[in-house]
């Protein structure tokens, strides 16, 4: 009796011991909640059980760079493979009609099919980071907004540089040195990015027409914009002006989205600076200096303030939720912050859309007045192939003819032509779909990464956008870096710090959002305080953190 | 004769009267809300807010959804499928397991009992959860993933078994046994016959459990097809949060997304069922709950 006892008891304290552990993990998974980065931890682990594949090739890929380097080699097609290409976002209605057509291509050509398989949009996220954990799928679509730094770094995807030379040197040559360069995390390829340079500079868009009808100055920088806005107040008092709320700015940059408006006066290397009210110019992108304590900082608040003041947005705008479409409704004369050329488009088919003809939306980027433009990172749309992937030889060749094969890429990108898309005599796309219920909408598979810009089928849209990237390249060739992106391309690894961190980012949402909204009565006493809970908070602990990892980052890339 | 009521009881009454009209308010006022609100025309929610009486009286959501209700169609019939496919399996384990941890000739019921319960304060956690199913079980995809995780709750056992100690006294099933009745015959004859209100909570805690689930859809569904109805609606708002953020920083289409008044339409659409259902099964939830509220 005695003896079973003393068993049980042993056994108890190992079951507690062991849910324990179950616990931490449960932890892990709460924070992944947040973020996806700690989905790196999870992917470490992931990798053990699969290590033993991975190492295996390896060392046979080391092998096979030792004796004669990266030679082109023949793929044996004469297996049947069956990839799964995992992306983000919701599957279209045709999804098994386009796929068949897709991998009927396939079949024949490299003896491989496809099937896709989508996150939907909820909790998107944590659904990319379990995916890369349980090792399900073959090709995945990667973004910068994805973690895809970390989640590289971690070891969740298969190494591409032997691959790209021995398989797929075609994708290799289109895809170019210097995009998957900036693709490369510690001097290792992971992802392949699209070939179609976009630009998605933030920027103001405003009413043309107003501006026009009461004669007022074009809004390209603060002072023009207050004006513009005052102009519109005498002349109309009833129309609403701004609807600025606190959305479009949660992180660690701005705390209220009007703060945006000063992107017109820094010519930052990132819109809104760095986080932690840190800042660094593009041109010397390693040398980083302080935003939040500093006199502009104070100047820039007083602005706020009589903004405010004047009425600029409501009183309530701090609980306010986005209404993004009060600008499509005539609610506001201008959106400052979060806009980029594709909203631009947007605006414009709506005023169209609902009758507006006598509305005209016109577009600023901030850097047409700071003179700091750049494209998109190329990390901002990649493919990858998942660890542990049992065909990656299989999985690249896929992935080259989905970009090369001009009939593939057109035909995963936007369906079947003659039933959900045709061309014009321009050779413009044409919807085919019912708007009410799309079948196959342009680029229904969400493989954004896909995209090949000499064989991406022009939208209607795409003639204004063209006109808006040429601009802006021309001005983005005039920078010290032409046309690259310096930041997009940095991913910060705050593990060290999370807590500070989080106390940071509610001193953001308590103090900075009211004092960017304005609704504080002493600016100077304001912005004291909230210097004072910054620190408090453990500010220095983040900007210590922050900068250490992001000046080693502009070191590793060159951006002096 | 009436009885005269003192001061003190009257205002006793008022005051109870009026913190429970509060009460009901405050649960009924939002559900009022929504309802006026799909009816509204959407430009006006958009211009002047949200009002109790609809203003602009339009039938224009509900025809946007019904205009093509094969998929919301197809989300409510997988969810009744779910719903009454899992209650039924379920109530039946649920039953037989709180018949066996009740009896006292079941050597190791404290166990059993002890293997169940453990899990109500310590889990795995999400990721060994999922994959546990998605790798170990290789149910996704499959409707296995709906059912499965949700057919036994440590909650619903201790309540059913608490209920079967309650109403089927020790010597009834005794007596049953020495007429020379077996297990299932006292379960079935016996014991099943008076766990109606015991069968009703349980079986409306889990109905309602799979009435609302999205989680599971959201975690192991691989087609739109076999999607819950309220994951079906969840997600149609998370599309339109998330591409909206996305729209941000990339060149993507954003196709067709819900309109405020559409949105409320959903969630009509979506809770009236439950509503009309809630009714007829709730004298036995009060009395379910009360037995399972002595635990022991």
């Amino acid at each position: 009796m005695k003896k079973t006892r003393k068993l049980i008891s042993i056994l108890l304290v190992l079951t507690m011991l062991f849910s324990l552990a179950g616990c931490g993990a449960q932890s892990a998974a709460d924070s992944m909640e947040e973020t996806t980065d700690s989905a790196a931890g999870t992917t470490a682990a992931a990798d053990e059980t699969t290590s033993g594949t991975a190492a295996d090739s390896g060392t046979q890929e080391d092998g096979a760079a030792e004796s004669g380097a990266a030679e082109p080699v023949e793929l044996d097609t004469s297996e049947r493979v069956d990839l799964v290409f995992y992306v983000v976002g919701d599957a279209p209605a045709d999804e098994e009609l386009v796929e068949n057509a897709v991998n009927e291509i396939l079949l024949e050509k490299v003896n491989a099919t496809i099937d896709m398989q989508f996150s939907t949009w909820t909790d998107f996220q944590q659904k990319y980071s379990l995916e890369l954990t349980s090792g399900n799928a073959d090709l995945i679509y990667i973004a910068n907004w994805l973690n895809y730094g970390q989640l590289a770094q971690s070891g969740a995807f298969e190494e591409l540089d032997t691959l790209l030379d021995t398989v797929a040197p075609e994708l290799k040559a289109i895809v170019g040195e210097s995009n998957l360069n900036m693709c490369s995390v510690g001097g290792k390829v992971y992802a392949i990015p699209c070939t179609w340079p976009e630009y998605v500079c933030n920027g103001v868009k405003y009413r043309e027409d107003l501006r026009v009808k009461y004669d007022l100055p074009v809004p390209d920088s603060i002072e023009n914009m207050e004006a513009y806005l005052l102009g519109i107040q005498e002349n109309d008092p009833s129309q609403g002006l701004l609807t600025v709320t606190t959305e479009e700015s949660q992180g660690f940059f701005t705390g209220f989205d009007a703060a945006w408006i000063f992107n017109y006066k820094y010519p930052w290397v990132n819109p809104n600076g760095l986080p932690y009210g840190l800042a660094a110019n593009y041109d010397t992108p390693s040398e980083v200096y302080d935003y939040w304590y500093s006199d502009d900082f104070v100047e820039d608040m007083k602005v706020m303030k009589r903004w405010a003041d004047y009425g600029f947005w409501s009183k309530s705008a701090l609980s306010d939720t986005n209404n993004s479409e009060s600008y499509k409704n005539g609610l506001c004369v201008a959106e400052i912050a979060g806009q980029n050329p594709n909203k631009q488009i947007t605006a414009i088919n709506d005023f169209k859309n609902d009758g507006h003809d006598d509305w005209e939306s016109v577009y600023i980027a901030y850097g047409e007045t700071t003179g700091v433009i750049f494209p998109g990172h190329a990390t901002q749309n990649g493919t990858a192939i998942v660890r542990g992937c049992k065909n990656p030889e299989r999985a690249i060749k896929v992935l080259e003819l989905l970009m090369t094969d001009q009939e593939l890429n057109n035909l995963i990108q936007a369906g079947i032509r003659g039933v959900h898309y045709d061309l014009d005599d321009q050779g413009v796309y044409v919807d085919l779909n019912d708007p009410s219920s799309p079948k196959f909408a342009y680029e229904g598979f969400n493989t954004w990464a896909l995209r090949n810009g000499d064989y991406k089928i022009p939208q209607e849209s795409d003639i204004i956008l063209n006109e808006m990237f040429d601009k802006y390249e021309e001005l983005g060739n005039k920078t010290k870096f032409p046309n690259v992106n310096i930041y997009n391309g940095f991913s910060e690894n705050y593990e060290a710090y999370a807590a500070e961190r989080t106390a940071v980012s509610n001193v953001i949402k308590q103090y900075l959002a009211p004092l960017q909204a304005g609704l504080v009565d002493d600016v100077d006493a304001a912005v004291e305080e909230f210097r004072q809970k910054m620190k408090d908070a453990g500010i220095d602990v983040c900007r210590e953190g922050y900068k250490e990892q992001w000046i080693a980052y502009c070191e590793e890339y060159g951006y002096k | 004769m009436k009885v005269r009521k003192g001061t003190a009881t009257i205002v006793f009454e008022i005051i109870t009267y009026f913190l429970l009209a509060f009460g009901a308010i405050v649960c009924v006022l939002p559900f009022i809300i929504i309802l006026s609100g799909s009816f509204t025309d959407n430009t006006t929610i958009l211009t002047q807010g949200y009002s109790i009486l609809p203003r602009n009286f339009t039938f224009a959501a509900y025809k946007t959804i019904f205009y093509a209700p094969k998929d919301i169609l197809q989300a409510y019939k997988m969810t009744v499928f779910y719903t009454v496919v899992g209650t039924t399996l379920g109530l039946l384990m649920i039953t037989l397991t709180g018949y066996v941890i009740s009896r006292k000739e079941f050597k190791y019921r404290n166990q059993v009992s002890f293997l169940i319960y453990f899990t109500s304060i310590f889990g795995g956690g999400m990721i060994p959860w999922y994959l546990m199913y998605a790798n170990v079980l290789n149910m996704k995809g499959s409707t296995f993933a709906i059912w499965f995780p949700a057919l036994m709750s440590p909650f619903l056992v201790i309540l059913m078994r608490t209920f079967i100690v309650g109403s089927v006294p020790d010597a009834i099933t005794e007596s049953a046994k020495i007429d020379g009745a077996g297990h299932f015959t006292i379960f079935a004859k016996i014991v099943m016959p008076v766990l109606g209100p015991g069968l009703a909570t349980v079986g409306l805690f889990l109905a309602l459990g799979y009435w609302n689930d999205w989680y599971r859809s959201s975690m192991f569904s691989t087609s739109s097809k076999t999607w819950e109805l309220q994951f079906y609606l969840y997600d149609l708002l998370n599309a339109t949060t998330a591409l909206k953020q996305m729209s941000q920083s990339s060149s993507i289409s954003t196709a067709q997304l819900p309109t405020e008044s559409v949105k409320l339409a959903m969630a009509v659409v979506a809770t009236g069922p439950v509503l009309l259902f809630y009714p007829f099964v709730q004298k036995y939830f009060v009395s379910g709950i009360t037995v399972g509220a002595v635990k022991g």
